[in-house]
């Protein structure tokens, strides 16, 4: 697919710049749009399963909920009370709305940014490509890379402590001071193997001649190609088009401090 | 010219007393093979990183003398420039790769020494067809076995093509056939490729059948000898097990049998013994001892339990009931499902479907800090079972969590300390035990509550042949008090020696359940991955040999 072909680096840029448009951007109506438009491009251009996107935007869903009701529920005293909207059984000033509705959409917007990145990215090749088109040194790329593969491995020893813990009748406290002791017994051990782990790996690293020079040959290679720039092009041609949209609907406005 | 010269290295680390090194002196030529043996700990690994490099220029401490390859000191070449000339196979599977997938760590240690980008994918592919793992290029290398990832481990050392190839105790978390495979993978990629090799171990098995140079070291890291292993093993052969190297089984076996005399050489293969025999065939074998059977009053009982992980089955429909007083050892390959049916036999793991009853009473209505108190048991890595700062209160443990008065406390950890040999330790932080100490105390921690069933998982792995005795004596005792005991294990000699039921797992079911004896007489242990005892081995031997000469 598209989408999943595209040089990692550029991808990230690309989502780097249209987050911080967003951000210079303060209306309902250019964020809503433009995540529409981002869902829309994820699935059309990826491939994506639909259910786990759905879980992981779960969360920024229900923050975003949060969102609207605290900046309603503690908003300023409004400058034009008069113009009100009634939602529900209430009457609130439209101004608080509008505010509200701006800062759920951004990070509505942001959101579906990072899932498209996400959802289509390789870790490993992301780190590799930062390698060679962002000069991300070796050492601390490979680095990242050993420590992402020994996240499973923690796992997994995490929950052997705990049965450790278990045949010896402990059980699971529900009282905080008792199970910050808990857990503080349970990272000892596994900070002692994770250290041991990652000192062995070094060597193995180094005795298969890893210096962290950072002039090497790479097997998979990352290019940029014209490809890559049109994505980039296309994604903020998008969000140009769609803040015009929002001028001429009259919503349009620049972020000048609000919040 | 030599290929490698060690010369009077002595290394000693900061804030340590003693020289983990002392004045080691040998060399290598060209394509030999040599055995450099020592107990655990002696610095054998050190001197690995020695070797190729990495020491002095990472070592907090100091390093004196001189390591020449090919005449010139390691220290006069570039870093990461000696890993094309040595290549090391390291321990522990899990942590010798930094990458996700099988074709992108051979690569990495292509491209550390710049290998053009054209020729690497060719090599991929040489190097995984010499180690036996083609089609496994695009794999992702958690999904290896522990035998595959050594396998690998190997393929990345030799894309490079290192004159001498280095393996520290290489096979240590292997069981007995992935051993035996990927020693017979060394052998044969040696004899092809000439490279010199040099084998770190402190267990002889499997290696003695091909390498006949043996360099071997103390428990203070002196060099004691250097010569035929042979040689040195029949003149030191009961200072051996002390010093903490494993003998092959079949020597224990001809020692303790009192057969050395009727060999014409040492013996240290199951053929040795058969081709330098001097007596008459028949007396090479022997009746198994008779050990009794046990009450016949059930502990537990396991009604068709099955249980599955993600979607797949890992344990099916299997029933069946442990006696008191029975010690049973649970045999099969990796994978097989024989740990994970140790886990719901203690109730670490509930089943799917089945159910489970202790004592007569179903497992699930038991309160937990009462099940604790009759079930032990005991995990395969002793370290994950440690949890508090000294030898004392981790023995002490449990009784505290039941809220027992201090001088009841006392007494019973004094008892289980002595039954032990962990006397005047209690002070001492658990980590800084040794490797048999650590084990031992995992099974104290155990016992402290006369838990009559005490489930181990493969308690002797990673234990040098001492600790292994020790250990295999403190859990015979238990039997001796009444105590039921169900053991992981893979190996054989243990199953032959001690345990009176053996169940073989197999995908997830028992496939035979019976004496050992019983088992020995199937003539197909091969189709489960399970070797015989070198005892049935040498029968079986003479057996064929003895038809032959018949006819």
């Amino acid at each position: 697919m598209f989408l999943h072909k595209l040089n990692p680096s550029i991808k990230a840029l690309t989502v780097i710049v249209a987050v911080i448009g967003l951000a210079l951007i303060f209306d309902p109506i250019t964020p809503l749009l433009f995540s529409i438009w981002t869902i829309v491009f994820t699935f059309l251009f990826g491939k994506v399963n639909i259910k786990y996107y759905l879980l992981f935007l779960l969360p920024f869903m229900i923050i975003s909920l949060g969102m609207l009701w605290t900046t309603i529920a503690f908003s300023d005293a409004p400058e034009h009370p008069a113009q009100t909207i009634h939602l529900l059984l209430w009457e609130i000033p439209e101004e608080d709305i509008v505010a509200a509705l701006s800062l759920v959409f951004r990070m509505f917007a942001f959101a579906t940014l990072s899932l498209l990145f996400i959802f289509t990215t390789d870790m490993v090749h992301f780190i590799l490509s930062l390698m060679q088109q962002c000069k991300l040194p070796p050492k601390l790329a490979y680095g990242v890379l050993a420590g992402y593969r020994f996240l499973p491995l923690m796992k997994d020893e995490f929950n052997q402590i705990q049965e450790a813990h278990q045949v010896r009748g402990v059980k699971r406290t529900k009282k905080v001071r008792e199970s910050i002791k808990q857990y503080r017994r349970f990272m000892i051990p596994l900070l002692a193997g994770a250290i041991r782990k990652a000192e062995r790996t070094a060597v193995a690293m180094e005795s298969k001649g890893f210096t962290g020079e950072k002039d090497r040959n790479f097997y998979r290679r990352f290019t940029v190609k014209s490809i890559d720039w049109i994505f980039l092009i296309v994604t903020l041609t998008a969000l140009i088009a769609i803040a015009y949209v929002s001028n001429v609907l009259g919503y349009f406005s620049w972020y000048n401090g609000q919040f | 010219m030599k290929l490698l010269d060690v010369r009077q290295l002595h290394l000693q680390f900061q804030e340590v007393n003693d020289q983990v090194l002392s004045n080691i002196s040998f060399s290598i030529d060209q394509g030999e093979r040599l055995l450099l043996l020592g107990p655990s700990g002696c610095g054998k690994s050190t001197l690995t990183y020695g070797i190729n490099g990495i020491y002095p220029r990472e070592l907090d401490g100091t390093m004196t003398g001189d390591i020449q390859f090919r005449g010139n000191s390691v220290a006069s070449y570039a870093p990461g420039e000696m890993s094309q000339h040595v290549g090391v196979v390291f321990q522990d599977p899990e942590s010798q790769f930094c990458m996700i997938t099988v074709e992108d760590e051979i690569a990495f240690g292509l491209e550390n020494i710049h290998t053009p980008v054209e020729r690497i994918s060719s090599r991929i592919d040489h190097v995984l067809q010499l180690v036996g793992l083609e089609g496994a290029r695009q794999r992702s290398i958690q999904t290896l076995s522990g035998g595959q990832k050594q396998k690998l481990a190997l393929a990345c050392v030799l894309a490079m093509e290192p004159e001498l190839l280095i393996l520290d105790e290489p096979t240590a978390n292997l069981d007995p056939i992935a051993t035996r495979d990927f020693i017979q993978t060394i052998q044969a990629l040696q004899e092809e490729k000439g490279f010199a090799l040099l084998v770190i171990e402190h267990q002889l098995d499997g290696w003695v059948s091909f390498i006949e140079r043996g360099v071997m070291m103390n428990r203070s890291g002196e060099l004691v000898y250097d010569g035929p292993i042979r040689d040195w093993m029949n003149r030191h052969k009961s200072a051996l097990q002390c010093q903490g190297i494993s003998m092959p089984a079949v020597t224990q076996l001809a020692m303790e049998k009192e057969w050395l005399d009727q060999c014409s050489h040492f013996p240290l293969t199951v053929s040795d013994v058969i081709t330098g025999w001097r007596g008459s065939k028949e007396q090479i074998t022997f009746p198994p001892e008779p050990r009794g059977s046990h009450s016949t009053s059930t502990i537990l009982q396991l009604s068709s339990i099955s249980w599955m992980k993600r979607k797949s089955r890992i344990i099916s429909d299997v029933s069946l009931k442990i006696r008191k007083g029975e010690f049973i050892a649970m045999v099969g390959e990796n994978g097989s499902g024989k740990t994970s049916l140790s886990r719901v036999m203690a109730g670490l793991q509930k089943p799917t479907k089945g159910n489970i009853s202790f004592l007569g009473k179903p497992l699930s209505s038991w309160k937990e800090i009462d099940v604790r108190k009759h079930i032990g048991y005991v995990f395969q890595n002793p370290e994950h079972q440690l949890i508090t700062d000294t030898v004392y209160e981790e023995i002490a443990f449990s009784l505290r969590v039941q809220g027992i008065e201090e001088y009841k406390v006392d007494q019973q950890v004094r008892e289980v300390l002595d039954i032990c040999q962990l006397n005047g330790m209690e002070e001492r932080h658990p980590y800084t035990l040794s490797q048999g100490q650590k084990r031992r105390l995992s099974v104290a921690s155990m016992i402290v509550d006369h838990q009559e069933l005490l489930i181990l998982d493969e308690p002797t792995f990673g234990q040098d042949a001492q600790s292994t005795e020790q250990l295999m004596t403190l859990l015979a005792q238990r039997q001796e008090k009444g105590a039921t005991i169900v053991m992981v294990t893979h190996d054989m000699e243990l199953v032959d020696k001690y345990a009176d039921r053996v169940l073989v797992i197999n995908k997830g079911e028992v496939v035979a359940d019976g004496h050992p004896h019983k088992l020995w007489c199937d003539d197909g242990l091969a189709r489960w991955q399970l070797n015989y005892p070198v005892r049935i081995q040498l029968q079986q031997q003479v057996e064929r040999e003895g038809l032959y000469v018949s006819s």
